[in-house]
């Protein structure tokens, strides 16, 4: 068991995911953050299904009442046991009764823990991720509040030796990665050709409301070519007639959002690119205020850099030791 | 009005994008028709039958759908052929489905949603009336009573549902001549009440949550769409209500009835009035009013 | 006594120096303060979360505006 003493800014139980829903309304929720997530999942033996605690800004403090092997990856935010600092991506034996403490993120935006044996609170739909708005998964629906009691799965037998670490080469630089790459496309024609060439070259800030739903954020206005509407769209250039949003899709009602994990999973506002799969978690260790530039790529890059993220975290997990 | 109809509208070739590298958006039309709306629920109904290895998510939109993909299984461009393949074999006049009448009951003009209208005055179009008001005048009607008659005088069919979890959009089941037409808020509202009923370009909607939101509010219905506890009946199988094809009938009920269906639903003993039909796009098409009439005899 | 520390922001966000935009501030130069005071709020994913003394002194001075975008770990209030 895992008991709550701060819960931070937003920390939810995150796992990889509910899929299945999304055609009425549910979006998949699930780790921002899924190579952190896995790795943190893999130092401490568990699958990468396994729910882990997902942190935001600013981590829990919490007891342990039962000894237990841990992993604290993603953001650093600074974790100690009972006041001594502990190594990030790297397991680690806490025994019962340790007290966790975590301080704010100094470069990245999300933190995983991950407990041996995985978080096992009840599924909704498949899944343990805590989905907020509606109040599903995770614990009790919610993020996590002083006097939580999370219960933990049984340990795996096999895992890696308390110590291991991810070698500091597979150990994102989060302030480094201020570049996401997007394929344009579904209904970018709808730009003026000048906010179309502005989207993939402007710097754009990330505002104080980029959550789990989406990353609003801030630049220079972006403008549609103005048209008769077409009849169900609604009377602003950016309306269409409602569709679905892909996860990780830029719609721009005046300022470009990206949905994130726990997406509207659709509605009126046109839909201009979609953000590439492998780099929806770079952007979800963007912090507020932090710089981020599109770059326009086609599919089949897109579909390489899928394929070097999955090579990349096989390798991290196979470096573990 | 024995003899009207509703012609089946030419759609465009389809736009096939890509929604990064793991979604598949296609575009069949950029105005909302049934014709669109159908031919959305056939593919992705066919889509559903074939099982196509890799396909994880599959999303009929209002006039469009899409598809999540794993592409570690299947290339987007492979899926892409094969919906074109679909797209060719497919005749929406021919097709048909099962689908539900559901009862909706609704308390026009309701305090709760009057309040949250009048709140956010300064965001809309028109600050000086309700929003019945001024729908009811941009639609050509006299008073906002025949208005409503015009609202819950034809079911309306639930074209997609998304944005948030169990959110009908719903296209009202006339000739596009008798289609209601709004625009949404200038600047949206960041208030709602849950179960409120609204309007925003041709659709139709119920708020499953309170929150944020940019349609005209008509009402308030006592019925929920949403229930993730699955406390009612009707909820046994799913936390969501309402589906894709299914389709609405508003009624429209007083205070004492919303009272007393409340109550119901808060007890969780509510039964939802709906009945399983089979829709056929032909003769809905054929003779619209005709085949209302009787979808709705299943829940008279 | 006249030692100075600072206040510093527990999250990015931004700042808020009343609990509501009609209330006064939670604190001015020279009040004193107490450990776990509010001194100011943080605005970020759309809620607020109050920044409480980490230690108790004198308000010396504001180091930030009201509504000012802030950083994680930036001085925000300064005590002596």
């Amino acid at each position: 068991m895992i008991e709550i003493e701060a819960g931070g800014v937003a920390s939810t139980v995150q796992d990889d995911g509910r899929t299945g829903h999304y055609h009425i309304g549910v979006p998949p929720s699930g780790a921002m953050d899924s190579y952190a997530h896995a790795l943190a999942n893999h130092l401490v033996g568990n699958e990468e299904s396994a729910a882990t605690i997902e942190m935001t800004y600013q981590g829990i403090t919490a007891t342990f009442t039962e000894d237990a092997v841990i992993a604290v990856t993603g953001a650093n935010m600074s974790p100690t046991i009972e006041g001594e600092p502990i190594g990030t991506w790297e397991s680690v034996a806490v025994e019962a009764g340790d007290e966790l403490d975590m301080g704010f993120a100094t470069s990245g935006a999300r933190a995983y823990l991950a407990v041996a044996g995985g978080l096992d609170v009840p599924e909704v739909m498949d899944s343990r991720s805590t989905y907020t708005l509606v109040g599903i998964g995770g614990h009790e629906g919610r993020g996590l509040e002083a006097g939580d009691e999370l219960p933990v799965g049984a340990t795996p037998t096999e895992r890696p030796a308390v110590g291991a670490t991810v070698p500091d080469e597979y150990v994102p630089e989060y302030a480094d990665e201020e570049t996401v790459r997007v394929v344009l496309g579904m209904n970018d024609h709808r730009l003026t050709a000048e906010s179309r060439a502005e989207l993939c070259s402007a710097e754009w800030t990330v505002t104080p409301e980029a959550d789990r739903v989406g990353y609003r954020l801030d630049g220079p206005d972006v403008e549609f070519e103005e048209r008769d509407q077409p009849f169900g769209a609604g009377t602003d250039p950016s309306n269409v007639v409602d569709l679905g949003y892909p996860v990780g899709s830029i719609q721009v009602p005046q300022k470009p959002i990206v949905l994130m994990q726990d997406a509207v999973t659709g509605g009126g506002y046109a839909t201009v690119g979609t953000v590439i799969s492998a780099d929806r978690e770079r952007l979800a260790q963007r912090q507020t205020h932090d710089s981020v530039y599109f770059e326009e790529v086609d599919v089949d890059t897109a579909l390489d850099a899928r394929e070097t993220r999955a090579e990349r975290l096989d390798a991290a997990r196979a470096a573990v030791e | 009005m024995a003899s009207e109809r509703i012609t089946p509208v030419d759609l465009p070739d389809p736009r096939y994008e890509y929604g990064g590298d793991d979604h598949v958006f296609v575009d069949l039309a950029e105005e909302m028709s049934f014709t669109a709306n159908f031919k959305a629920m056939a593919i992705t109904q066919r889509v559903a039958e074939r099982d196509i290895d890799g396909v994880v998510e599959n999303c009929p939109g209002n006039a469009s759908y899409m598809l999540r993909i794993d592409p570690d299984v299947v290339h987007p461009d492979d899926v892409i052929a094969e919906l074109k393949d679909i797209e060719a074999s497919i005749d929406v006049a021919e097709y048909a489905w099962e689908s539900r009448v559901i009862d909706v009951p609704v308390l026009f003009e309701d305090p709760w949603t009057h309040e949250t209208l009048m709140d956010f005055r300064d965001r809309h179009q028109d600050p000086d009336a309700t929003d019945l008001e001024y729908s009811a005048e941009l639609n050509g009607y006299d008073d906002v009573e025949s208005f409503i008659d015009a609202f819950v005088g034809a079911p309306h069919m639930v074209t997609m549902v998304g944005f948030v979890p169990g959110l009908p959009w719903c296209f009202q089941m006339v000739p596009r001549e008798r289609q209601l037409e709004v625009p949404k808020y200038v600047e949206p509202r960041t208030a709602t009440p849950s179960r409120a009923v609204g309007f925003g370009g041709a659709f139709s909607v119920v708020y499953p949550v309170a929150g944020a939101g940019g349609y005209q509010l008509y009402g308030r219905t006592p019925v929920e769409v949403l229930d993730v506890d699955q406390e009612l009946p009707a909820f046994e199988d799913s936390m969501v209500l309402p589906n894709p094809g299914d389709i609405i009938n508003y009624r429209r009920i007083d205070r004492d009835e919303y009272d007393a269906i409340r109550d119901e639903v808060e007890a969780g003993t509510y039964e939802y009035d709906m009945a399983d039909v089979t829709f056929s796009p032909e003769e809905f098409f054929e003779a619209p009013n005709e085949y209302n009439a009787q979808l709705l005899e299943a829940v008279a | 006594m006249s030692e100075k520390t600072t206040i510093n922001a527990p999250m990015p966000g931004v700042f808020y120096r009343r609990p509501d935009p009609e209330d006064p501030p939670f604190v001015e130069v020279g009040d004193s303060v107490d450990v776990g005071d509010p001194v100011g709020l943080v605005e970020v994913m759309k809620n607020f979360h109050e920044i409480e003394a980490d230690h108790a002194g004198t308000v010396a001075a504001f180091l930030v505006e009201n509504e000012d975008e802030i950083t994680a770990d930036q001085p925000l209030v300064e005590l002596e």
